[in-house]
């Protein structure tokens, strides 16, 4: 007996990340054996070929009844998809078009604005001239 | 014991579907199918917008959890306004859905409406499979981004861990899935991932008997329990395409993909990318992620912040890691 006091929850915390690592480990070797790999593989196949025989069963048993089937309702939604898509190419094209319209109209805006202040210094210029000539005849005058 | 009995307590109040993640108030600027454009506006906005490409497989309220741990609240608070390509739910008629239709189509549509609902070209976030077709869709259509940060998407696919050795030609029967299923189902993709460490489900209700008596924890808990409860379908032709491409062939890396008659190549990339990976994450480890520095044409940053593939969108580490990206 050492006398020492057992601290039994850092025994069960080293216990507990043991059996972690343990159960880690045997988990790693299953995942990754080929056996696990091929059981996956098989399974994911056997269940998409069940689900679409269901499907195609529920689909025959529908249209026996002169009923709409998944298949019809899957068709009618992707026509409308499609119908979208298109209506939204239009609007790409609508917008590229506002986009190629307000760049010209900006040219032709800044263009108008730049005419109108030449127009504004020819005057300018005319008025100054306007005015020596007046000072040149006030002086002979 | 005693916590035991606090845990069967907790759950007799039915947290999880008392639970309700994507609080933060947004609005939706585009819809096609079942995608939309959500719109989160900044209080103060300050920085340019960011553009958010989500993963097909969950909701987008991963990045919404709850107040306090949301990294969409974060941003928009630091003035960053944020939008977010919200996949939706594939309907059965999805299954003939492409993958180019989501790569080209529908991202680069989104892409548009945020840079004219912006009035600005917009920084991009791509989060696991939405990051890796953001980065497809940027080296196909340059342009349309500033920047680009990936948060764990993964590049070189073989580099990604026990998924890939899954995902092989030889144990995947992605053809007769698709074949039988249509699209591809989620709760095949939640279970596969749940598969993947198969000790995660022991250490999630450890943890929450541990921590039982912590109320933040516990709403935290519930809130990603919902989350994790809500997986989304994959759109089976995209997924085909995606499997073969991405798992198969790691054509990303190994390079030669046509997608549409148009080649797939990163180096095409004209962005400076920046990557985020997870330390500890088992679906999209850190080397396949930051893969991207190899392959990509335009200079690529790395960073890796800790926890997991899912817990780095919950913690306050990834709000701080892309404000300071995005130098806000």
């Amino acid at each position: 007996m050492t006398g020492k006091t057992v601290d039994f929850s850092d025994m069960a915390q080293a216990f507990q990340q043991q059996w972690e690592t343990a159960l880690s480990g045997w988990w790693d070797q299953v995942l990754e054996s080929p056996a696990f790999l091929d059981a996956m593989g098989q399974g994911l196949e056997t269940g998409a070929r069940a689900r679409q025989q269901y499907e195609r069963a529920v689909d025959d048993s529908l249209s026996a009844m002169h009923l709409p089937t998944r298949a019809d309702l899957t068709r009618v939604a992707r026509i409308a998809s499609l119908l979208e898509d298109r209506l939204l190419k239009v609007e790409d094209l609508l917008l590229e078009l506002r986009d190629d319209l307000t760049a010209r109209l900006s040219q032709a805006e800044e263009e108008a604005v730049k005419a109108r202040i030449e127009a504004a210094e020819t005057r300018l210029e005319l008025r100054e001239r306007l005015g020596a000539l007046e000072a040149r005849l006030a002086e002979q005058g | 014991m005693v916590a035991s009995l606090e845990v069967l307590r907790f759950l007799k109040t039915d947290p999880v579907r008392r639970a309700r993640p994507g609080r933060t108030p947004h609005g939706v600027i585009h819809r096609q199918g079942s995608s939309r454009l959500l719109y989160f506006p900044s209080p103060e906005p300050r920085h340019t917008p960011l553009f958010v490409s989500m993963p097909l497989i969950n909701t987008w309220s991963i990045f919404d959890l709850l107040p306090g741990r949301s990294v969409i609240e974060a941003l928009t608070q630091a003035g960053v306004p944020v939008y977010v390509l919200d996949w939706g739910r594939p309907g059965p008629h999805d299954r003939y859905t492409t993958l180019a239709d989501l790569v080209d189509t529908r991202l680069g549509r989104a892409l548009d409406r945020t840079r004219r609902h912006a009035g600005r070209l917009p920084d991009a976030l791509g989060y696991c499979v939405g990051g890796t077709f953001l980065a497809m869709h940027l080296a196909r259509h340059p342009g349309c981004v500033g920047r680009l940060a990936l948060l764990c998407a993964p590049i070189d696919f073989h580099a990604s861990g026990r998924l890939a050795r899954w995902a092989t030609p030889e144990s995947f029967p992605v053809d007769a899935a698709i074949d039988g299923f249509g699209n591809y189902p989620a709760d095949i993709i939640r279970g596969a991932f749940a598969w993947l460490r198969p000790m995660g489900q022991w250490s999630k209700w450890a943890t929450l008997a541990e921590r039982i008596d912590d109320p933040d924890f516990r709403a935290l808990w519930a809130h990603l329990e919902r989350w994790s409860d809500d997986p989304v379908d994959f759109p089976g032709e995209a997924y085909r395409a995606y499997v073969k491409g991405c798992y198969f062939d790691n054509a990303l890396i190994s390079g030669g993909w046509q997608l549409a008659g148009r080649p797939v190549d990163l180096g095409a990339g004209r962005v400076p990318a920046h990557v985020l990976s997870a330390e500890r994450d088992h679906i999209c480890e850190p080397p396949a992620a930051e893969a991207l520095a190899g392959v990509w044409g335009a200079p690529v940053t790395t960073e890796r912040l800790p926890g997991g593939h899912v817990g780095v969108c919950v913690g306050a580490r990834l709000p701080a890691a892309l404000l300071r990206w995005l130098g806000a």
